[in-house]
């Protein structure tokens, strides 16, 4: 893997009709990753209201979550969250190895983050008998909000990988890159979405 | 700035390679022409189907003791009834069927922001059609088009497949309004400013938010009832601790602002059919224009509305009252400023007009019930009568398929290059308007006598009125098989339309009718608003559209 | 030893790195142009205020609430 092996465009310059394109795609992936949102923004909103119908929480009979390894497990997502900022900023500046390294740590730590949740869902169902369909509005409201974060993180991971291939077979150029930018929007969203996901039902 | 506005080579320019064959050209094609009207014929074939069910609705209740279905099949009926019309019928014709067709000729641009998704929104709706209609072959949802738990959580396997298919169409939803906000952010023609939009673009620009936001909120609310009935994972059932209000909430969410992707469209429809046919410009660009912002916005902040007898605590009750009067005003400015549109303006009684004025007076009127469902007091005594159905029917049949038939009478010509039939097209107006108020007025005194809504049966002191409302729907149908057959015979042997039959000054009409597949030889430049009727064109650029020659990119005199 | 002082213990290292890092790489940014960037802020911000959550998480601050 040659630093060489990364074209660049003629003259350095891009066309207009890319220029464009790439301005139409920016604006409609954020506006995807807005109506994500609110698909997020819709379960926490059902969590909260089931969780002030009365019962108290966590509901009798359910232990409270493990908060320590939940922090733990959170730092290993966020830290994905930096190293995917810098290997888009390197990428930027023309850093081939440094951006791969990067987006090699990013992709070890989602991984990471993926096994981590495995393993605390692993704890909940068979130590600690709470499942998703049999603990009543808490197995309901943790497993479905969590499991479709768990979801985003790993078509991450999955898109993240796709990134790792395509660069290295020289399909982005310095100048023609919106597929980085995008994964890195994409990360970045999966992430802060987990930021309120954790404050919610570790710390709230 | 809009991009659409730099310098030469960017997308302005640019045109997708000639569609070749039948499949490309017609089926999966990526104009967006060509997907609008395959969103229209899709809308009025399940308009067709939903219709039946709404006739067999009314055939029922022809006697006070029902028996022409059975109630567990009349309860199907209904729910699908209404179900098929909001999702399948009004939404997509609204938004898919006329945006598309229409807007990006309005900003002159050549196609909306992402054609292959365009392409995927629309066979994503006609398939979610199928899955909905077929639920009746195991058991038809039957709690009515909103479905509540725990009702809905004991349906017929028919539910789960309703909760399937109507999340599919939202989906469809979603990406059209993610298409359409980006066109109309990005695409507009050079001088195309935000206050030289033609109206309906602003009602599409107004409605694409509403689609992509409120849209997914209802996905959620699908996606717990799917996982419920299917996995049992408790959110909804009582008896393990869920809540059923939960659903109305989330439910309501979207479906109130979903009741305004259902009219802002047709608003910006009406918006244009006024001004063309009495000769004048519109009144009150800037206010009818904002005003549908300021809905879009109001229409987030009002769902509980519907919701006064499950419960709410009573602060609450006030508030979503006082958010809902608000939104009568926004409303009231519109139609104030259609009124004095058409003051001292030169009528011109065309059938497009007629249903633009026929809408103008039963959308006020639906409107005015409204209110007295939005009053806390008032909505407890009528809540779950025949008030609330005559109401909404006034609204959204009255209102909004009112809108659509005006559109269709006047974009017909640009679609196909022929004119709907007027004698045809008038008797159809006649029908309908007439059957229409047969059919739905008498449900208002009916609710405040006290008639429920959604029963196969009921009390014989209604009976007069019940036959009365079923004739008049009968004659409403005919009014549409009217259409269907204007629609056929005037797509075969119609007057020619040329390029501008209303003598409109919208962008769309300065082409030839059908248009080229590439929109327009050269990207105008816009100087002002479309409505200015004694002014000159504001539009230069326009002079080859009419002439043989193709545009320069394709013969290679470009550059 | 046991694991959870050892998870305390990340979290807080963790937390303090990875808070440091996004609010550096926040200021180095804030003067950068253009949709994307001011978006990309935003989530470095909200990205660092996570880090500190889950660092106070880790120290026991926060998330104690209800535990007797």
């Amino acid at each position: 893997m040659a630093i060489a092996a990364i074209p660049h465009d003629a003259h350095g310059e891009v066309d207009q009709l890319y220029v464009e394109t790439r301005e139409l795609r920016l604006q409609g992936f954020l506006l995807f990753l807005i109506s994500d949102c609110v698909l997020f923004s819709s379960f926490i909103f059902a969590y909260l209201y089931l969780r002030n119908t009365g019962q108290g929480w966590p509901p009798p009979g359910i232990a409270r979550l493990d908060v320590a390894f939940a922090a733990w497990n959170s730092v290993v997502l966020f830290g994905s969250g930096a190293t995917m900022h810098y290997a888009l900023e390197n990428w930027k500046h023309g850093n081939f190895m440094k951006y791969m390294w990067m987006l090699i740590a990013t992709i070890i730590l989602g991984a990471m983050f993926l096994g981590g949740q495995g393993y605390e869902y692993h704890h909940l169902i068979f130590d600690e008998k709470v499942t998703w369909a049999g603990s009543g509005i808490f197995g309901a409201s943790f497993f479905t909000l969590t499991g479709m974060h768990g979801f985003h993180v790993f078509m991450g991971v999955c898109y993240l990988t796709v990134l790792l291939l395509q660069t290295a077979a020289g399909t982005y150029t310095y100048q023609k890159y919106f597929g980085i930018t995008a994964g890195t929007l994409y990360w970045h969203f999966v992430d802060v979405i987990w930021v309120v996901l954790f404050s919610i039902f570790y710390l709230l | 700035m809009s991009v659409a506005a730099a310098h030469s080579g960017g997308i302005a320019d640019h045109i997708h390679p000639e569609p070749q064959g039948f499949v490309r050209r017609y089926v999966f094609s990526i104009d967006h022409k060509i997907i609008g009207i395959q969103y229209l014929i899709t809308g009025f074939v399940f308009m067709m189907l939903a219709g039946l069910l709404a006739e067999t609705i009314r055939t029922q209740l022809l006697n006070a003791s029902g028996g022409f279905v059975s109630p567990d099949t009349y309860n199907e009926v209904y729910s699908v009834h209404g179900s098929a019309m909001v999702w399948l019928v009004i939404i997509p014709i609204a938004t898919g069927g006329f945006g598309n067709l229409v807007f990006p000729l309005m900003i002159g641009a050549r196609d909306v922001a992402f054609p292959w998704l365009n392409m995927l929104s629309f066979w994503i709706f006609p398939v979610s059609g199928l899955m909905l209609f077929s639920s009746f072959l195991m058991g038809a949802p039957a709690a009515g088009w909103t479905e509540y738990p725990p009702v809905s959580l004991q349906g017929a396997p028919g539910t789960t497949m309703w909760c399937a298919a109507i999340f599919l169409v939202g989906v469809s939803s979603t990406l059209t309004g993610i298409n359409f906000l980006v066109t109309i952010l990005k695409m507009r023609a050079p001088g195309m400013t935000f206050t030289r939009m033609p109206l309906f673009v602003w009602g599409q620009f107004a409605t694409a938010p509403l689609l992509m936001i409120a849209t997914t909120a209802l996905a959620a609310a699908l996606a717990a009832l799917f996982m419920e009935r299917v996995f049992g994972v408790p959110f909804y059932d009582p008896t393990k601790g869920g809540s059923p209000v939960l659903w109305q909430h989330m439910f309501w969410f979207y479906s109130h602002p979903a009741v305004y992707i259902m009219i802002l469209p047709l608003f910006g429809i009406i918006s244009e059919v006024l001004p063309t046919f009495s000769r004048k410009p519109i009144f009150g660009y800037k206010l009818i224009a904002f005003s549908s912002m300021a809905i879009a916005l109001l229409g987030f902040m009002v769902w509980a509305h519907h919701m006064f007898t499950s419960g709410l605590a009573p602060f609450l009750q006030v508030l979503f009252m006082v958010m809902t009067f608000t939104i009568a005003v926004p409303t009231g400015v519109k139609i104030f400023s259609w009124i004095a549109t058409l003051w001292g303006g030169k009528i011109h009684y065309s059938t497009a007009m007629l249903f633009a004025l026929g809408f103008l007076a039963l959308f006020t009127f639906g409107g005015i019930t409204g209110v007295f469902l939005a009053a806390v007091p008032t909505d407890l005594d009528l809540h779950g009568t025949y008030f609330v159905v005559g109401h909404f029917h006034y609204v959204l049949v009255g209102g909004s398929l009112m809108g659509v038939f005006a559109g269709m009478y006047y974009w017909f010509a640009k679609m196909s290059g022929r004119l709907l039939n007027e004698t045809l097209g008038k008797v159809h107006f006649w029908l309908f308007f007439v059957g229409f108020n047969m059919t739905f007025l008498p449900m208002h005194w009916l609710g405040f006598m006290g008639m429920p809504r959604w029963v196969a049966t009921y009390d014989p002191q209604f009976q007069f009125w019940n036959r009365f409302e079923s004739v008049g729907s009968y004659i409403m149908t005919l009014g549409i098989l009217c259409f269907f057959i204007n629609v056929i015979y005037s797509i075969r042997a119609g007057k020619k339309a040329g390029p501008n039959p209303w003598n409109a000054r919208t962008l769309e009409w300065q082409i030839p009718s059908p248009p080229n597949y590439y929109n327009f030889k050269h990207i105008p430049t816009v100087y002002g608003l479309p409505y200015d009727f004694s002014q000159p064109l504001p539009y230069t650029g326009l002079e080859d559209e009419l002439t043989d020659s193709p545009p320069a990119q394709l013969t290679g005199a470009h550059h | 030893m046991n694991v959870a002082l050892l998870e305390k213990i990340g979290a807080i290292i963790g937390g303090l790195i990875v808070g440091a890092v996004a609010f550096y790489a926040l200021w180095k940014d804030w003067k950068t142009p253009g949709v994307e960037n001011h978006v990309f802020k935003v989530m470095l911000l909200l990205l660092g205020v996570g880090a500190v959550i889950a660092l106070l998480a880790g120290l026991g601050i926060l998330g104690t609430f209800g535990k007797a």
